[in-house]
């Protein structure tokens, strides 16, 4: 069996970022994918509601991201939260909003600072040369704006235009001491890194079909390729991580999809990027006698500590842009950002803030229809004239990592390959609750301030995790009470490496992926260090 | 699913991957108005269901309703592909919506039933926001519904996004 220098386990935004720096250091570089490659003719990103069988109600558009033989998940007692599983060629960064926003130096201190939580093993300034590197790579639209609780770039392109309603936005919240901000996107607003721009069609959670915003498999991966030193092998489900007498990774054992047949790889080093519930139901199901509680798992923290963002929408339409003719206001969905802004107000009585994403939805569907009471021909010409003044708002909030909300894996469950699938096990804390309350009742302050119609789309309680779940498989300095160092490699096989969100020791109100892409990142440069001494 | 259409995926099973077959067989149930045949509405729920919809969405100077959008059908094609509950919850309600126009007239029913759209008590009131759930989606869905009432403007490619063209509005900042 041919032995790899490396064996990495997913191909999202840890996997493709880890394959391009490993296969450039000169590492020969497996990857292993459960999915395949959705390739952009098979998007359904353009299509009209009218053209698909179920107009799109039916998430149509989304379902080649989720093949369901190896999609399932049980929620056993477990709060309104959603685990995203995308499970094709560059995971998630197939469908995503490409939001890039860099952690602050406070993120990386909640227990110095506040009395909460962990600090992580690595502060901001660890981190910072990865965050440059990683946006040039990529490509960022956005500007420096100079706030302490979001640290800019030096690499952006030029920002998207905002649209009439963010410029109405504005005046309202710079009244109210809020800053609002030109998003920051890896999405190309000129041509960049041999992609074009982005073409303004709206429908960047559909899946880009001319790659102007970033993914893995178009710009991670091709680099990886060009050296020579990568192969990649899709249709690929890993079952388990197999060890050696003394404890070290040895091998992944995998299930081809398409034959059902059992083979192994392998290599010198694993790297794990399966993203959080993935990457924790490996580690569980690769038990041994070396160990017995899964590999990497003395401590018993891997699955602990799962959590990642609370969500609350809430929509208005402006006054100021009722029944003006329709124009086209699609754009690259978000323009504008609101920063969290709760700590310029005081000390709360939660731990915590959130940041609110805005228009990152379609002007196509009249939401207000189905908010509006009443029906007929004045029902119908309200809608009408309403939907121009459209301004969506969607706040992401922090949720505590506690240790009671896990992942397991039930062997009694398994999935068409055998695999035990994962268990989720998640309930909302008081602190949750408080900064939902919070939260919300910002969100109606800032509407009820705005000239126009507002319907929140409040829960009867929090709900997450808006696909930025994290923490399975955190950082820390303490091997007791953590699974990975601060350069994402286990404290028990030194050979194994995890490195996709579920490392984070803690998660902001801000958007994970370009934090798990410097993370990814740095631990593939201590590798390539560690590999040139002969340590690994 | 129709027998033709099982074949068709099971045909097709050894050169599309496994996650293409759910999207094959969907697009496989994809209908034309054109030449649609009803699959759980009978043909007088379907009467009552098209004049319901356009009551609730009606054909003005500006642009054509929900019947013209053939609502019902699409109403029949995704309660038809719905589990009994939502079945039994459409039978009910189209029924207790029949037996209250047959004591006073249609629009009256529909009219009785919105009542306390907000908090609705009765099964017919709860069946209206369920009415009018697919009737907002079914329209505004619809090619009327997009391009002819709404006007809307994008699902196209730019060379560039000029943001706000309203100088009165974008000048302020």
């Amino acid at each position: 069996m041919q032995e790899f220098d490396v064996c990495i386990v997913g191909s999202g935004a840890a996997g493709g970022t880890m394959a391009k720096e490993l296969c450039e250091g000169g590492a020969k570089v497996i990857l292993l994918e459960a999915g395949v490659e959705v390739h952009p003719s098979q998007l359904l990103s353009h299509k009209w509601p009218y053209e698909l069988p179920y107009r799109g109600l039916r998430a149509e558009k989304q379902a080649p991201f989720y093949p369901k033989d190896i999609s399932a998940v049980w929620y056993k007692n477990s709060d309104k939260v959603g685990v995203d599983r995308v499970r094709v060629l560059g995971g998630r960064t197939m469908h995503w909003n490409a939001v890039c926003l860099r952690y602050a130096p406070q993120d990386f201190r909640e227990r110095s600072l506040h009395g909460i939580e962990e600090d992580w093993p690595l502060s901001y300034e660890d981190l910072a040369p990865y965050y440059d590197r990683i946006e040039q790579i990529i490509g960022v639209c956005g500007l420096d704006d100079h706030l302490e609780i979001l640290p800019a770039g030096r690499h952006y392109m030029p920002p998207i235009p905002w649209r009439c309603s963010e410029h109405i936005l504005q005046r309202t919240t710079r009244k109210m001491g809020i800053p609002l901000i030109a998003v920051r996107k890896a999405l190309n607003t000129r041509p960049y890194d041999g992609r074009p721009p982005c073409h303004y069609c709206g429908h960047c959670m559909d899946g880009c079909d001319v790659s102007a915003i970033f993914s893995s498999p178009d710009c991670m991966l091709p680099k990886a390729r060009a050296t020579g030193n990568f192969t990649l092998r899709q249709n690929a489900v890993a079952r388990e991580i197999l060890a050696d007498r003394e404890g070290r990774a040895r091998a992944v054992s995998f299930v081809d999809r398409r034959t059902k047949q059992e083979e192994q790889v392998k290599a010198k080093i694993i790297v794990v990027c399966c993203a959080t519930v993935e990457s924790a139901r490996l580690l569980l199901n690769s038990r041994s006698p070396q160990h017995p509680a899964g590999v990497g798992n003395s401590s018993g923290v891997v699955g602990r500590y799962l959590h990642g963002h609370l969500g609350v929408g809430l929509n208005v339409y402006l006054k100021e842009l009722e029944g003006v003719k329709p124009f086209n206001q699609d754009g690259a969905t978000d323009s504008v950002y609101i920063p969290r802004y709760n700590q310029l107000f005081g000390k709360s009585d939660y731990a915590g803030g959130w940041g609110i994403q805005m228009n990152f939805a379609s002007y196509m569907f009249p939401h207000a229809a189905l908010d509006l009471p009443g029906y007929g021909p004045s029902f119908k010409e309200r809608v009408r004239k309403m939907q121009p003044g459209f301004l969506f708002f969607g706040s992401f909030g922090k949720v505590l990592a506690r240790p009671e909300n896990y992942v397991s894996v039930d062997r009694a469950r398994v999935d068409d390959y055998g695999i035990p699938i994962p268990v989720v096990h998640f309930r909302f804390g008081e602190n949750d609750r408080a900064l939902t309350r919070a939260m919300e009742q910002s969100m109606l302050e800032i509407g009820s301030r705005l000239k126009g119609t507002v319907f929140p789309h409040f829960g009867a309680g929090p709900g997450g995790f808006a696909s930025h779940e994290v923490g399975t498989i955190r950082m820390g300095n303490n091997p007791k009470t953590s699974a990975l160092n601060g350069f994402c490699q286990s404290h028990d096989v030194k050979n194994l490496f995890v490195t996709d969100g579920s490392c984070f020791t803690t998660t902001s109100e801000k958007n994970p992926t370009l934090t798990i892409m410097a993370l990814s990142m740095r631990a593939a440069d201590y590798i390539k260090r560690k590999r040139k001494i002969g340590e690994l | 699913m129709k027998r033709r259409t099982a074949l068709k995926i099971v045909g097709l099973g050894a050169i599309v991957p496994a996650e293409w077959a759910a999207v094959a067989q969907d697009q496989a149930l994809a209908w034309s108005p054109k030449d649609y045949q009803l699959r759980f509405f009978t043909k007088d729920e379907n009467l009552l269901l098209d004049k319901l919809t356009e009551m609730i969405i009606p054909a003005d100077q500006h642009s054509s309703g929900a019947h013209a959008a053939k609502v019902s059908l699409f109403a029949d094609l995704m309660v038809a592909t719905s589990n009994d509950a939502v079945k039994t919850e459409w039978r009910n309600g189209l029924r207790l919506m029949q037996e209250v126009a047959a004591r006073s007239s249609i629009e009256a029913a529909l009219a009785k039933a919105a009542e306390h759209e907000g908090s609705p008590q009765t099964g017919l009131e709860r069946f209206f926001k369920t009415l009018k759930e697919m009737t907002v989606n079914g329209y505004y869905t619809s090619a009327i519904g997009i391009h002819q009432d709404l006007q809307y403007q994008g699902n196209t490619y730019l060379a560039s996004f000029p943001g706000c063209t309203m100088p009165n509005i974008a000048k302020e900042d």
